[in-house]
């Protein structure tokens, strides 16, 4: 329980970073999407379940504050997430170059579904969102998946801190 | 005929609930495309408790940015002060011509019986948060429902329009930029006052579609809200023509705009709240019938 509420608070600050101090980067729409990159960390670490509703989660919180109408990210999340977890006992995750070319790869299939769906759901036809496949999306993920090994790093390192953490407040309860 | 679904839930519990998971996604897509209520009560719920955060972030970023800014303009400044001396002297020779030309039009508008469309209602608002995706384009403010916000407003800064308000909750505002791609609104080029609509580009950009091919229009042309969507007043600030396609087909052409707002860098803005439209004039009542304003509350002058 302890965890899963340490797990949304770091969803929580994760968005708030992505929203607020990440847009000060010079190049204001190619920036790391965070939360991509905690769902397939969480596709790696969690369960099934809690792992699952988290995605479920981010996605819904991302939908809510992008101007994105039709909610897809509360589909797409979850679908990245079980398809990490697919690929969990296939590879080495651990390794920087799969992390980095994995995160490459599933963003880029999240920016394709994201597309088909916009163009399916939109009611004109959106011409004008063919370019950012080249000029958004591809930086975009080059981008996130450069940030990845380094974030992965960290998170595993702060998920060590606090098993240990917690295994000595077990024996000092002992 | 037996119900069997318990038994595979319980069989198959770990796809059962991926396929449960990945349904309530899909559902919640098809609430989101038929705008229902339940919907909107969570969106607004979950707002609530989140944007505290995404503003107190967005204060601390402000001010560390702020501080780190004000270190490096200082090696500029005088140089600049120097150059705004100048600027100065110029702007007020030219404001004194503005006066004498405004005075000219207001006797003119007057003589013409001329009315327009003008803002009776402001609300200004900050800028709390970004859009978190990259495909798309939005922004948070920290004026809700409370304040008198709703879906439709016009939300504008003093350069021009910003966008439209999209979503809603108490005290804060998700605000669709012009942007975007599901952005539209109907616009006129000042010059030769041909119409079309502004929609959303990659980028920074807009785009003037249905553009009559005819029509004369050239990069560095203004173009301004043509107030026939009810939603922004007439004559506000869209953005200025970049590049003309005149293609040798169809009977539009299309018109790529840069907005005059830098929306990057958007920090303070206003919703217009209520705004006038034009009572028609006598003769105009036979024909045309006046349009009510779905944003802004409307007033008659």
């Amino acid at each position: 329980m302890k965890r899963t509420v340490f797990l949304l608070l770091m969803v929580l600050v994760f968005l708030t970073l992505q929203t607020t101090l990440l847009t000060v980067a010079p190049i204001q729409r190619v920036r790391p999407d965070l939360l991509f990159i905690l769902t397939v960390y969480f596709g790696f670490s969690t369960s099934t379940v809690s792992g699952g509703l988290l995605a479920f989660f981010m996605g819904y919180l991302l939908d809510l504050f992008s101007g994105n109408v039709f909610g897809l990210y509360a589909l797409t999340r979850p679908l990245i997430f079980f398809t990490t977890r697919l690929f969990k006992r296939e590879f080495y995750w651990e390794g920087f170059s799969f992390q980095l070319l994995f995160v490459f790869i599933v963003a880029m299939l999240e920016g394709l579904l994201l597309f088909v769906l916009l163009v399916g759901l939109s009611p004109g036809p959106l011409r004008n969102l063919f370019p950012a496949m080249l000029t958004t999306l591809l930086p975009q993920s080059l981008c996130t998946a450069l940030i990845t090994p380094p974030l992965f790093f960290l998170l595993r390192k702060g998920a060590h801190f606090l098993r240990v953490k917690h295994r000595r407040t077990i024996r000092g309860e002992g | 005929m037996r119900i069997r679904s318990p038994s595979l839930f319980r069989r198959y519990p770990i796809p059962a609930f991926i396929i449960l998971l990945l349904l309530a996604g899909l559902i919640l897509i098809s609430l989101r495309i038929k705008e229902r209520k339940g919907v909107a009560f969570f969106d607004a719920l979950l707002m609530e408790i989140y944007s505290p955060f995404q503003k107190g972030a967005t204060s601390v970023s402000r001010s560390i940015g702020g501080v780190l800014q004000r270190v490096v303009s200082l090696t500029q400044v005088q140089q600049e002060n120097e150059k705004l001396k100048h600027r100065i002297a110029e702007l007020q020779n030219e404001n004194h011509q503005m006066k004498e030309m405004a005075l000219a039009n207001e006797r003119l508008r007057n003589l013409l019986q001329f009315r327009q469309q003008m803002v009776t209602s402001m609300m200004g608002a900050e800028v709390i948060g970004q859009d978190p995706s990259p495909w798309f384009k939005s922004v948070t403010i920290d004026k809700g429902e409370k304040q008198g916000l709703r879906k439709g407003m016009a939300v504008i800064s003093p350069e021009g329009v910003v966008g439209q308000i999209l979503k809603t909750s108490p005290d804060y505002a998700t605000v669709l930029l012009i942007t975007d791609y599901n952005s539209a609104i109907d616009a006129i080029v000042q010059r030769t006052r041909a119409k079309g609509i502004v929609e959303g580009k990659e980028e920074n950009r807009c785009q003037l579609k249905y553009l009559l091919r005819t029509e004369d229009v050239e990069p560095g042309d203004v173009v301004i809200t043509s107030g026939m969507d009810g939603k922004f007043p007439k004559g506000l600030m869209v953005g200025e023509i970049q590049k003309v396609d005149k293609r040798h087909f169809g009977v539009f052409q299309y018109a790529e705009l840069v907005p005059k707002v830098d929306l990057a860098r958007l920090e303070e803005v206003f919703v217009i709240t209520e705004f006038s439209i034009p009572t028609p004039l006598p003769q105009e009542d036979k024909g045309i019938k006046a349009r009510k304003p779905t944003g802004g509350s409307p007033k008659k002058r």
